[in-house]
């Protein structure tokens, strides 16, 4: 569980940063000043590591046993700008929730 | 179905083919509510779609478009995706149902198998199963050389990579 969380937050980072850097840099870029080179080096690269979003994404819904809606929302939030960085602290505050470590008496 | 019908309790993964009346597809009357209707329809809407798509990739590709060739491959993934969740489903609800003796948790699921003794049609082996276990009074423990014990046992679990010689207490 613990290495699922981890992979999926680091991919949840990576993805999310590459997508600001193609709606903040890219788009503005193409549309606004006709130089598509950003989108397209870019925007490939981002599908590609999404892809790889959602192979975590549904490997730890499986390990952590989410019901269907939540993994499909955790999945769709990797492709919102900005919103990808909330879902992964709302993530991480499901599964690392420090109570679940309390330990116990051996005997008694 | 009838409670205690004498069908053939034995088949636990085929229950689809054992129903309460043989040769009928009653058994698998549930998943033709029109909740289940809607995540059918919907499974077959969105593979087909996928598959739409990833053939209109490869026309694409053929066309010029290399990144097509990645995308063709790609939609017939999440097509296969949709099947395996749709059957992921489907399997989990016959399990609830199969778990609720009697009382289906979905009232608009009938359960697979109703027949008060369930525990014939399970296999030996089952899944593992997680269990929440309730911490110990601190109090019922007498013994102060256990407490303490206890005690060192539980700061070691807390602390996974310390060593014994690190133990405050």
């Amino acid at each position: 569980m613990g290495a699922a969380l981890t992979r999926y937050r680091v991919i949840a980072w990576i993805v999310g940063v590459v997508l600001i850097l193609l709606v903040v840099i890219g788009m503005p870029l193409k549309y606004g000043f006709d130089n598509p080179v950003v989108v397209e080096t870019i925007g490939p690269a981002h599908g590609f590591l999404y892809m790889i979003y959602l192979v975590a994404a549904f490997d730890l819904s499986r390990r952590a046993d989410w019901p269907l809606k939540r993994m499909l929302l955790v999945m769709l939030a990797g492709t919102v700008p900005f919103v990808s960085f909330y879902a992964e602290r709302r993530v991480t505050g499901w599964l690392a929730r420090p109570a679940d470590r309390t330990p116990e008496p051996v005997a008694g | 179905m009838p409670p205690n019908h004498p069908g053939r309790r034995d088949n636990y993964d085929t229950v689809s083919e054992s129903g309460p009346v043989p040769g009928t597809l009653d058994a698998m009357r549930w998943l033709w509510t029109p909740a289940w209707i809607a995540r059918h329809v919907a499974m077959v809407v969105l593979v087909v779609g996928f598959l739409g798509l990833g053939w209109w990739q490869i026309s694409r590709a053929a066309a010029g478009n290399t990144l097509s060739w990645g995308y063709a491959v790609e939609w017939p993934i999440f097509a296969g995706f949709v099947v395996y969740v749709w059957w992921r489903e489907v399997r989990l609800a016959r399990r609830n149902a199969a778990a609720a003796t009697g009382q289906p948790a979905d009232p608009t699921e009938q359960p697979a198998d109703a027949s008060p003794a369930t525990g014939e049609s399970r296999p030996a082996v089952r899944r593992p199963v997680r269990v929440a276990r309730v911490p110990a009074a601190s109090e019922a423990v007498e013994d102060t050389d256990l407490a303490a014990y206890n005690h060192y046992l539980s700061w070691l679990n807390a602390n996974p990579g310390a060593r014994p010689g690190d133990y405050p207490g």
